[in-house]
């Protein structure tokens, strides 16, 4: 990209036009990532002066049962949500990548719920979810239960219905991301394989998969990340009940922060989620990267 | 066509169907939940999905259990400024790292980019602080302000801005354009395509915006819908038909502008992931 100095131009133009960019991250972003550091040695309840406490916090989280149940939930979450957010979205992208009258009008649809918000999801599900609901009927019709389940409220089911409806939330976003990354494939490469008589799963296993690792590698990222912070599914729903089996780290920091007033440790919580996230997208990274295919 | 390949494609209808039924299946529930008559049950075996006769009371009745018309002329407001000022500060930050070569720049850029990797989480709680000693808690400034800067809004106008013909940009600084007119009268004009995705995208995360507003504001008066909604959800004795239809009407504007708009919204996700 050649920007070369520019005759007449002051030194100081670019920076004017950055300043609101500036100061915004400064305020908003550059400060307050300073203060979380600060905030995870110190106790803080809002009220009262800050005290210094020095690594407390972090040992208190060693010791914290709920604090491991919170972090086993949001890795339940993530290891859930896999299958829904990077497998089944590129057979979807696939699918809606067919030449079809009529193919735009069901990548719409399939979009929908990603642009409404997860409260609406959360309450459409509830009734979806409900004792006398519809998953209830179409399970117990299909006899795989016996009798329906209060899902929200049975410790074993909960977390699975969260994921499920996080999953579903989000499914559209990935199937976008795959469908760009199937259109830069090009189409002779499938041409050629049909004329090899490769079938369908063939051309899915050969061509599409290696091909689209790339888009594949952004997804995984994308997914941990949300995955790790999910929040307001939880806050509609479950309140991180029944018997914190659906806890999330997000949701346990939050409580610890706005209904328990515990700033200090609840950042301290929040460090470790952060240090985490940064391990993950490195660990992805490192584990994709050379693997992508030039075309 | 041959026989076997219209039945190949009747197929193929059916399949995409059936999988837009569970796209579109809980909102359908939702719909028919709110306009059901009272003696009609919400939930039944099978399920009995088309209301007799469909009425408006319920959707009535949650306008007026909240103050409805209040979340939604605030959520208005809360579109209305954050998404113009997000889209003018992204791209008067992304002109210069287009267009210019000054010392910093690369440095500006990372720095902005270093804000995808903050989780909101993580930043919920020193945020809050911040904008309490700022005197914002509770206040509409609040609500809008951390939202405005988007490393995702810079990133993309930065790849628009650099793809405009370098001749443009140097016949206008040859005839002597002010920076600022370049940027107004010639850059903006050419990006007019990614400034309607910001807009749409803005759009639909400032309205869907839910833990931020929750965490910063006290009073209720000024709650965006989505806040709205959950109020009304956890107000004990809240009939199941009047919180659907509630959240329906909820939902309606955006999903109104996203049909409008689908074409640019799918479009600009494939500009994004290619970019």
């Amino acid at each position: 990209m050649a920007a070369g100095r520019i005759p007449g131009q002051r030194w100081y133009t670019p920076y004017l036009f950055a300043i609101p960019a500036l100061v915004l991250f400064g305020v908003f972003f550059a400060w307050p990532a300073i203060t979380a550091i600060q905030l995870s040695f110190l106790e803080y309840d809002v009220v009262s002066q800050p005290v210094f406490v020095g690594l407390e916090n972090f040992v208190t989280i060693v010791g914290d049962g709920r604090f491991w149940t919170a972090l086993l939930n949001s890795l339940l979450f993530l290891v859930g949500m896999f299958p829904l957010l990077v497998v089944i979205p590129l057979l979807l992208a696939v699918l809606v990548n067919q030449k079809l009258p009529g193919i735009r009008t069901f990548r719409m649809l399939y979009y929908l719920p990603v642009v409404t918000s997860m409260v609406a999801v959360g309450v459409a599900w509830e009734y979806v979810f409900h004792q006398q609901g519809v998953l209830n009927w179409l399970l117990t019709g299909a006899g795989i239960l016996d009798r329906p389940i209060q899902y929200l409220l049975d410790p074993f089911w909960a977390l699975p219905a969260l994921v499920l409806v996080e999953g579903w939330k989000s499914m559209g976003f990935y199937m976008m991301i795959y469908l760009a990354g199937l259109q830069t494939i090009p189409a002779n490469l499938y041409e050629a394989a049909r004329v090899d008589g490769a079938g369908a799963w063939h051309r899915l296993r050969h061509i599409t998969v290696p091909l689209m690792v790339p888009y594949i590698a952004v997804a995984v990222t994308v997914e941990m990340l949300d995955a790790m912070q999910a929040f307001t599914s939880i806050y509609v729903m479950t309140k991180g009940g029944p018997q914190d089996a659906t806890l999330t780290l997000g949701y346990y920091i939050w409580s610890a922060a706005f209904e328990h007033y515990e700033m200090g440790y609840a950042s301290a919580m929040g460090l470790v989620l952060w240090v985490l996230m940064i391990a993950m997208a490195i660990l992805n990274y490192r584990l994709t990267r050379g693997r992508t295919v030039m075309p | 066509m041959s026989l076997p390949m219209k039945l190949r494609r009747a197929g193929m209808y059916i399949l995409l169907t059936a999988i837009a039924l569970v796209f579109v299946g809980p909102f359908l529930i939702l719909l028919s939940a709110g306009l059901k008559p009272a003696g009609q049950a919400v939930f039944s075996f099978p399920p009995d999905i088309i209301p007799r006769p469909p009425v408006l009371d319920w959707a009535i009745e949650a306008w007026t259990a909240i103050p409805f018309p209040t979340y939604l002329l605030n959520s208005v407001i809360y579109v209305g400024v954050t998404v113009p000022l997000y889209i003018i500060v992204s791209a008067l930050c992304a002109y210069p790292l287009a267009l210019m070569s000054f010392r910093g720049r690369n440095l500006i850029f990372f720095a902005i980019l270093s804000t995808m990797f903050l989780p909101g989480e993580v930043m919920l709680i020193p945020r809050f602080l911040v904008v309490s000693q700022l005197g914002m808690a509770d206040t509409f400034a609040g609500v809008i302000l951390p939202g405005v800067l988007s490393a995702f809004g810079i990133f993309l106008l930065r790849q628009t801005f650099a793809g405009v013909p370098r001749e443009v940009v140097d016949a206008a600084r040859t005839d002597g354009c002010h920076e600022l007119r370049i940027f107004w009268h010639v850059m903006l004009p050419a990006a007019r395509p990614t400034l309607a995705i910001l807009g749409i995208f803005g759009f639909i995360s400032v309205w869907n915006s839910f833990i931020w507003p929750l965490v910063v504001l006290k009073d209720s008066a000024k709650y965006p819908v989505a806040l709205g909604i959950a109020y009304l959800a956890g107000i004990t004795g809240t009939d199941v038909r009047s919180l659907a239809a509630g959240t329906i009407i909820s939902i309606i504007p955006v999903v109104v502008i996203f049909m409008i708009m689908q074409r640019h919204i799918l479009e600009g996700m494939r500009g994004a992931v290619k970019g």
